[in-house]
């Protein structure tokens, strides 16, 4: 067993620590998120210098390894930053599942991706759908000529900005069947894509997608192949969400101690009242749970395919979730006034955490997922309601 | 970064399991599964079968009896001991007085105790606190006043748990009333049998005997049990509790019961329904499944970690804090799936074949006290935030 980061994990995470202080303060993520896009292409060129877009691609397709826990480093500082960068949703998902799926699109798609001269966009979340892995509705058909596929997705992260959308489609079976799944790609131009474009809560640029017989790239039609993929891709999203969320976690708790150390009422520093101290202590517990449950999702991410790997990833989730809600809830407690504004950066904590809690599943998926992997004895039921 | 054990620990793992599985005595698991404490019989019986392998003692040297065990190890013993479930050694004798005499003691005092310790053919108790110590353990006030080649002990210690079926204990007192406070304090070893000790016990809200008070009445003390010079019994103290962090966190006994919670809940009908079909329960246990696996990691992310001590010093605190939040969690829970247990308490010389849950939750409340509050643990943990 070894913690801590090899020192090439440290130099990135000093080198990106260092960019992203120095380009991306509270006004930049303001004005960023304030433009048409939502987002900073420039402050994406700078990542995409320092190697970022390369970490999650394999070697051999001009990337820096693939290895999750190297990207979980680079989403921490991106979460500590609250900078919405395409890094997650839009290169290392998508290169998961093209890994995961090989073939034709993979090895035209992957160097781009790696290069940062590509975004495809994750299409996988659908209205109905409970964001896990199985929940596919959106229907795929061979007309003889090509793939056409029809139906909805939801919560397409920067799918305005891609090149292509990775989209999960259903050959055959029930709506929430593991069998029967499939995955195209397919230009935001298509013929019959409608594409509806909004901004998620914590100012996210996202689409919805109604698709009507569009024409779509297939990546991987053959059941296994496809499973394979959506699992790589939820597996390294989730431990991605894990990494961004104590990212972010890190940031509400150091802006806590700030403010407690220089507001003074009273007469004296308000970090000198114990029911304050207390406050803050349980919300460093839980960074630290959260801090050690990110290290696992990545170290599971990386081996997703094992039994335990799958259900440590949605107690990471699970854990990370539930406790970056509750530091950040108290974050914005302890500033009182100040911290219900929205220039304040604490409560964008918040908003993020919320978007970010929809991501690969919510905590009921969670929940379901680690009561299906608990030893019960002769009691197969699973839970299905939410509590 | 990797959560894998090394071939020879995971080796160690299995034997480890394989000692326990054949050598554990039945009547004991059988005893602890019902949620009862060990007695000392049970502890002495199943520690005298452990030091065959010097794991009475695991980290002790072994010319003292130990095994000399590295930390992973350390902590796959104690894993797998909470887990099967066993008795863990004697924690006063072997995690807590042990050590301070390898530090702090003469060379007679180590021959001399030493493997007395570690085959139980002493029990200590631990006597810090005072009716006006607990928290504020250096206000102590019991006297140790020298007279020739002997102290003379006047005072009162009180919650001494196993005082009364202890053989010695191991104290706190002032040698010096005029120094200041920290400095004038003592650490004796005292014989229970002198003349002048009287222990009487004290009821604890399960209705059980574990705490007791200690009254000493001109107990005379031979210089010779005084453990390092006189006026460093605070260092021994404070280096005696920085020892206590490898068990601190009880993530091993924490798994045991809820995997004793699941089966039970598993063969226990109500309402015409299985408790294991209730989405609730479930819902609840699997929460505790993935916050007790953020505790064991951060348990081995913390021992294992120097970075990570170094960059969360009141890490004991932490571990303490959520160690002790989740037992009491699981045995309220615990408590509600042994509801037909809810009789009055009879002193239990036998298993009785009724589970002892309630009783355990009761006792359970105990430990976000004993060890430093978590009152005292959250301003430890502030401290290294604020200051």
């Amino acid at each position: 067993m070894d913690f801590e980061l090899s020192d090439e994990q440290r130099a990135l995470h000093d080198s990106l620590t260092r960019l992203l202080s120095d380009r991306h303060d509270a006004e930049t993520r303001r004005r960023i998120a304030a433009s048409p896009a939502g987002w900073s292409e420039p402050l994406w060129r700078q990542l995409v210098d320092l190697g970022l877009a390369a970490l999650p691609v394999a070697a051999a397709q001009g990337g820096l390894g693939g290895r999750t826990e190297d990207l979980m480093v680079a989403m921490r500082a991106v979460g500590r930053s609250l900078a919405a960068v395409p890094l997650l949703g839009s290169v290392a998902m998508p290169a998961a599942a093209l890994q995961a799926a090989g073939g034709d699109a993979a090895g035209r798609w992957l160097p781009a991706l790696a290069a940062g001269d590509a975004l495809l966009a994750w299409a996988h979340d659908e209205p109905a759908g409970d964001g896990g892995a199985d929940w596919v509705t959106l229907r795929a058909r061979h007309d003889g000529q090509c793939w056409r596929l029809d139906g909805c997705k939801s919560a397409v992260h920067h799918g305005d900005s891609a090149d292509r959308l990775l989209v999960s489609a259903r050959l055959q079976g029930d709506d929430g069947d593991a069998d029967g799944r499939a995955l195209f790609l397919l230009a935001p131009d298509a013929s019959g894509l409608q594409r509806r474009s909004l901004r998620l809560i914590d100012g996210t640029p996202a689409c919805e997608l109604a698709l009507q017989g569009v024409p779509a790239e297939p990546v991987a039609v053959d059941g296994d192949a496809a499973s394979r993929a959506i699992d790589a891709a939820l597996a390294v999203g989730m431990a991605g969400c894990c990494a961004e969320l104590l990212g972010a976690m890190e940031s509400a708790l150091a802006l806590t101690v700030d403010y407690l150390r220089t507001r003074r009422q009273f007469g004296r520093l308000i970090g000198d009242n114990q029911a304050l101290r207390h406050a803050l202590a349980d919300m460093q517990v839980s960074l630290e749970m959260a801090h050690s449950m990110s290290l696992l999702a990545a170290l599971q991410a990386d081996a997703p395919d094992a039994p335990l790997s799958r259900a440590d990833l949605h107690r990471a989730r699970l854990v990370v979730d539930r406790h970056a809600r509750l530091l950040a809830e108290a974050a914005i407690q302890l500033h009182g006034g100040i911290g219900m504004t929205e220039e304040y950066a604490v409560g964008h904590v918040l908003r993020r955490v919320l978007v970010l809690e929809t991501v690969c599943g919510d905590a009921d998926l969670h929940v379901a997922e680690i009561d299906r992997s608990a030893p019960w004895n002769n009691s197969p039921a699973r839970i299905s309601s939410s509590v | 970064m990797n959560l894998d054990l090394t071939p020879e620990q995971s080796a160690f793992r299995d034997e480890v399991r394989a000692f326990i599985r054949e050598r554990l005595p039945q009547d004991i698991r059988e005893r602890l599964r019902l949620g009862y404490l060990p007695r000392k019989q049970d502890t002495v019986r199943w520690q005298r079968i452990l030091a065959e392998r010097g794991w009475a003692a695991p980290h002790w040297p072994r010319a003292y009896g130990g095994a000399e065990l590295g930390q992973v190890e350390r902590i796959i013993l104690l894993d797998e001991l909470q887990r099967a479930p066993a008795p863990v050694p004697q924690v006063f004798n072997i995690n807590m007085l042990g050590p301070v005499l390898m530090k702090f003691g003469t060379d007679r005092q180590k021959a001399w105790f030493l493997p007395r310790l570690a085959n139980l053919d002493l029990w200590f108790c631990q006597g810090f606190s005072e009716p006006g110590a607990g928290s504020d353990l250096a206000s102590l006030r019991t006297a140790a006043l020298r007279d020739g080649d002997h102290y003379v002990v006047n005072g009162q210690k009180i919650w001494t748990s196993t005082a009364h079926v202890a053989d010695w204990m191991f104290a706190l007192a002032r040698t010096d009333a005029q120094a200041q406070r920290h400095r004038g304090i003592s650490f004796l070893l005292i014989d229970l049998k002198s003349p002048g000790v009287t222990v009487r016990p004290i009821r604890s809200i399960d209705g059980a005997h574990h705490l007791n008070e200690v009254f000493l009445h001109d107990v005379r003390v031979p210089v010779d049990n005084r453990v390092g010079e006189e006026g460093q019994g605070w260092d021994c103290a404070r280096f005696l509790l920085a020892n206590e962090r490898s068990g601190i966190a009880n993530v091993g006994a924490c798994r045991e019961r809820l995997d004793y919670a699941r089966e039970r809940a598993a063969r226990t009908r109500r309402g015409g329904r299985r408790l294991s079909d209730d989405p609730h329960l479930r819902h609840e246990m699997a929460v505790l499944d993935a916050e007790l696996r953020a505790l064991e990691v951060t348990n081995q992310r913390f021992l294992l970690t120097p970075s990570a001590q170094a960059a969360m010093p009141a890490f004991a605190s932490v571990l303490k804090l959520r160690g002790t939040a989740l037992q009491q969690q699981l045995h309220g829970l615990l408590a509600r799936l042994g509801g037909a247990a809810v009789r009055e308490h009879v002193d239990d010389e036998e298993v009785d074949g009724v589970p002892h849950l309630v009783e355990r939750y009761l006792f359970a409340r105990a430990g976000s006290i004993y060890g430093g509050t978590s009152e005292i643990q959250r301003d430890l943990v502030a401290r290294t935030l604020l200051g």
